[in-house]
């Protein structure tokens, strides 16, 4: 490496992106660790149902949440029927609620003598309905809560891909005499696969490090199991190691995609060749069937978890009002300022100097950091108290100064750290995605004009990009909000957020009094999706 | 230390080792002096750009400006730092900006400096009163290659390098804007490199011309010689304003080919008599007589406004250019007889 090239944007960005990987290198470092005899055990006992819960969960929640997202993106693209408009960003409402309060709501309504139950009886008089009422718990219920609450992201994903399709690309499936299929599975869908398959890979990492609702309905994944490796047996580099699985396994995955993909190339500059979308006016039959399979849609991933969470708020207000509402809100939003203000500030710091510095290091170093975000955050929470701790007993217990535990062990401070770890890949990527769209001439120009690399970034870069930064605060936000097993854990005592509260809750089957948390949850997250919403159809 | 205004000594640019240009030397004397860089395209041109304006750094040699080293094995001055311009070929301006925004980028720096140039003259004179407020997306490629042109006009630059400036500009403007850019060129005293793959725009614009083939500056000189007198066999071949006979030197000032006959002139160089030379004609060197008894076959004719170009098939079977003003009576069409004015006298015999 050339000393000339370590300037500030170079040390910064190494410094930021090196601080990430740490706990991912204490995740990787647990391979050449001993563990205790549990890691016998659990291969010869539960390992296997872990491996095969998580492929039969992955695959289950892939499959529904590409033929809700893409079915929604499709329809909402493509033809025009009443209420188009409001299903576009209606459907995106299904970010605000998490998979585990979706759990709950499930449960709730379909459960022995629960809501379900209760509408029967007022409807048509007292019977036993409960043989009736479809059960949809074990890995059923925890598919259809991960798929109902995550296939926003290929919905979004998608949509964007299909509002950014020539009309060029539809007139010529008609011009070869493609059929509407036909030019759906030929042309449209594969010129979207970018789109569909970053959705996916999102579902996908989120899928496999969902701790809420798995453990809410008893479904034995590898990440209960690194919880239980942890928590139970205590060994943590067996929960590191089991986190490793975890990555190779997405990574496995990614690598697929790249290599089927070779080297097509899914979208051409559309300077001078785009031409806007005419969407097909539907109407009679083909206008009700589009609405309705939108608004079933709708109804399922957001109306229904917010009305049963609203139905029990009401029928038990004693629960809402035991709640300090002011506390929890004030903490909530503590958090996501915290947060938004060091990711978006050091994530777009991280962007530039990788920009600037065009260091083929520096950028591999970057790519290995943003795969915090395919570990659990319960994983990442345990590697930085394992990284804090040991830290502390060498170098600090070195140097004969105070403990620094109680700085970053149980503390805000130590909360938003890992919260930085775990949403680094989010916040980089999605400023890097805003980047992608500046051609590196626009600085070369900065530069010609007499403009430092600073002021580049003050008066060119920082301008164009706000609404990207603005949209990806948002949708941090909106993850903060939601994020549960990292609050649990790194919390600082008595510390409660939203979320929290909901689950503590739940977790002693408490599931009336989770609901008003889980609706405040859901509100609070909804107004931060409608204010971006026009951002996120666009983006 | 140089006298030079600019000058280049030795440099070798590489922005990658497919289009590399080797050892290149060349002065531009004096301030406000404008030359023109032509070569096909991928050799290299932009990189010489690129390098001068501080974006890529020199393999060897160094580049001086002003008496100050910029570039060279052992100083790099950061291009923000050298006050020089380069307006890039594609569009680049800042998207987030409109065009008068993106313009007065241009103009905020260097205020000081006593070039006198405003705003509105350079918006009028690129036609872009009607295009200030958009966005560089609503604009056309040859507008936003205009308005780039401007905002690098304005930063009053000590060396302003000018990348196909108007490659994308509507042919109807094309001769307008060139005609007024030289003016406020010269006027401004602006030293500036431009870099075309248009030959014409080369010689009207540039005080000199630099050739760059195979990788290297085959010729530099001003456009007339360039023209007529190119050093290389590889020149005339990329200028294609003329071709390469076989012929006989049979005297101090004569030689003879098969087809034409005995051609007269001056010989800018010596060649011993009875030298097999190739000989560069090019298509004002033959003039038409329909009375002469040397006719040849015609076999294409280009109307090109002010003059034709007659493409005739000697009996060899050479394909030879000729020039006719438009004006001329006598019109002949393809497979016609035409007559060429003998004895044939070239001004300057060029031979290789």
């Amino acid at each position: 490496m050339k000393i000339k090239k370590i300037n500030f944007w170079y040390l910064t960005s190494f410094i930021i992106s090196f601080a990430v990987a740490i706990p991912i290198i204490t995740v990787f470092s647990s391979f050449f660790e001993t563990t205790t005899n549990y890691s016998l055990i659990l291969r010869d006992t539960f390992l296997y149902d872990y491996i095969y819960n998580s492929f039969i969960l992955l695959i289950g929640v892939l499959l529904l949440t590409f033929v809700l997202g893409v079915g929604c993106a499709y329809i909402v693209s493509f033809y025009y029927f009443p209420g188009v408009n409001f299903f576009k960003w209606a459907l995106i409402l299904s970010f605000a609620v998490p998979a585990y309060i979706y759990a709950y709501s499930l449960t709730a309504f379909f459960e022995n003598y629960g809501t379900a139950f209760s509408i029967l009886k007022n409807v048509f008089g007292e019977n036993d309905y409960n043989s009736l009422i479809p059960k949809f718990d074990g890995m059923l219920g925890a598919i259809i809560s991960i798929s109902f609450s995550l296939f926003g992201y290929v919905y979004v994903l998608t949509r964007a891909s299909f509002h950014y399709q020539s009309q060029n690309l539809i007139e010529l499936g008609k011009n070869l005499g493609f059929s509407k299929k036909k030019s759906f599975f030929k042309i449209i869908l594969p010129s979207a696969r970018p789109a569909i398959i970053g959705g996916l890979s999102l579902v996908a990492m989120e899928t496999l490090s969902d701790f809420g609702s798995v453990s809410f309905f008893g479904v034995s994944t590898l990440t209960t199991g690194i919880y239980n490796a942890w928590i139970s047996f205590d060994d943590l580099v067996l929960a590191n190691r089991l986190s490793f699985y975890l990555l190779i396994f997405i990574l496995g995955l990614f690598i697929l995609e790249n290599f089927s993909r070779k080297k097509a190339q899914y979208h051409l500059p559309s300077k001078g060749g785009f031409k806007s979308k005419v969407p097909i006016t539907l109407s009679g039959q083909k206008s009700f069937l589009a609405f309705m399979f939108c608004f079933i849609i709708f109804f399922i991933s957001f109306l229904f978890p917010v009305f049963q969470m609203l139905y029990w708020t009401i029928i038990f207000p004693k629960h809402f009002m035991d709640l300090n509402i002011n506390q929890l809100f004030l903490n909530t939003i503590l958090l996501v300022f915290l947060s938004f203000c060091f990711l978006i500030s050091l994530a777009f710091i991280s962007n530039y100097g990788n920009r600037v510095s065009r260091s083929k290091f520096l950028e591999s170093l970057t790519a290995f950091s943003v795969s915090g975000y395919a570990i659990p955050g319960i994983i990442l929470a345990v590697a930085f108290i394992t990284f804090v701790s040991w830290f502390d007993n060498t170098v600090i217990s070195f140097f004969k100064v105070n403990t620094i535990k109680s700085i970053f062990i149980g503390s805000i401070l130590g909360l938003v750290l890992v919260y930085f770890i775990r949403f680094y890949s989010l916040a980089y990527n999605g400023i890097k995605s805003g980047y992608l769209k500046i051609n590196y001439s626009i600085d070369e120009s900065s530069y010609l004009l007499g403009y430092s690399k600073f002021k580049t970034f003050t008066k060119i870069h920082i301008p164009y990009l706000k609404n990207s930064i603005f949209l990806i605060g948002i949708l941090i936000s909106i993850e903060i909000i939601k994020e549960l097993p990292i609050t649990l854990i790194m919390r600082p005592f008595n510390f409660e957020t939203f979320a929290t509260t909901a689950y503590i809750f739940a977790s002693q089957d408490l599931l009336e009094a989770a609901a008003a948390p889980s609706l405040l949850l859901i509100l609070i997250a909804s107004v931060f999706i409608l204010v971006t919403s026009k951002y996120i159809l666009k983006d | 230390m140089t006298e030079n205004f600019l000058e280049i000594d030795n440099v070798t640019f590489a922005a990658s080792d497919k289009n590399k240009v080797s050892n290149v030397s060349l002065n531009i004397e004096n301030e406000g002096d404008v030359i023109c860089l032509l070569g096909p395209s991928g050799i290299g041109k932009t990189t010489i750009l690129r390098t001068i304006a501080g974006l890529e750094k020199v393999q060897s040699g160094k580049i001086i400006l002003k008496k100050q080293i910029i570039s060279s094995k052992d100083t790099h001055i950061e291009p923000e730092n050298r006050n020089i311009s380069l307006s890039f070929q594609d569009n680049c301006l800042f998207p987030h900006y409109n065009v008068i925004q993106n313009i007065e980028f241009g103009a905020a720096r260097n205020m000081k400096k006593k070039k006198d140039l405003s705003i509105e003259e350079v918006v009028k004179f690129l036609h872009l009163d009607h295009i200030v407020d958009k966005f560089p997306h609503e604009i056309s490629s040859g507008e936003a290659q205009r308005a780039s042109l401007a905002r690098s006009l304005l930063s009053k630059p000590d060396l302003l390098l000018l990348d196909e400036p108007l490659s994308n500009v509507d042919q109807s403007f094309k001769e307008e804007i060139q005609v007024k850019l030289k003016k406020v060129l010269n006027e401004l005293k602006i030293t500036t490199i431009i870099v075309t793959h248009d030959s014409y725009e080369a010689f009207y614009l540039g005080s000199k011309c630099g050739i760059i083939l195979n990788g290297q500056l085959r010729q530099y000189d001003d456009p007339y010689n360039v023209y007529h007198f190119p050093n290389s066999a590889e020149v005339v071949n990329f200028l294609n304003r003329g071709i390469l006979i076989p012929a006989k030197v049979t005297g101090e000032n004569s030689l003879e080919n098969q087809d034409l006959g005995t051609i007269k002139g001056n010989f800018i160089k010596h060649y011993p008599k009875g030298s097999d030379v190739q000989l560069l004609l090019q298509p004002e060197d033959l003039e038409h007589d329909d009375r002469s008894n040397l006719k040849l076959e015609v076999v294409d004719r280009k109307f090109r406004g002010t003059n034709f170009i007659y493409t005739l098939k000697t009996l060899s079977n050479l394909l030879i250019p000729v020039f006719v003003h438009s004006h001329h009576m006598h019109q002949h069409e393809i497979d016609e007889k035409f007559g060429i004015k003998r004895p044939i006298n070239i001004d300057h015999i060029v031979c290789f």
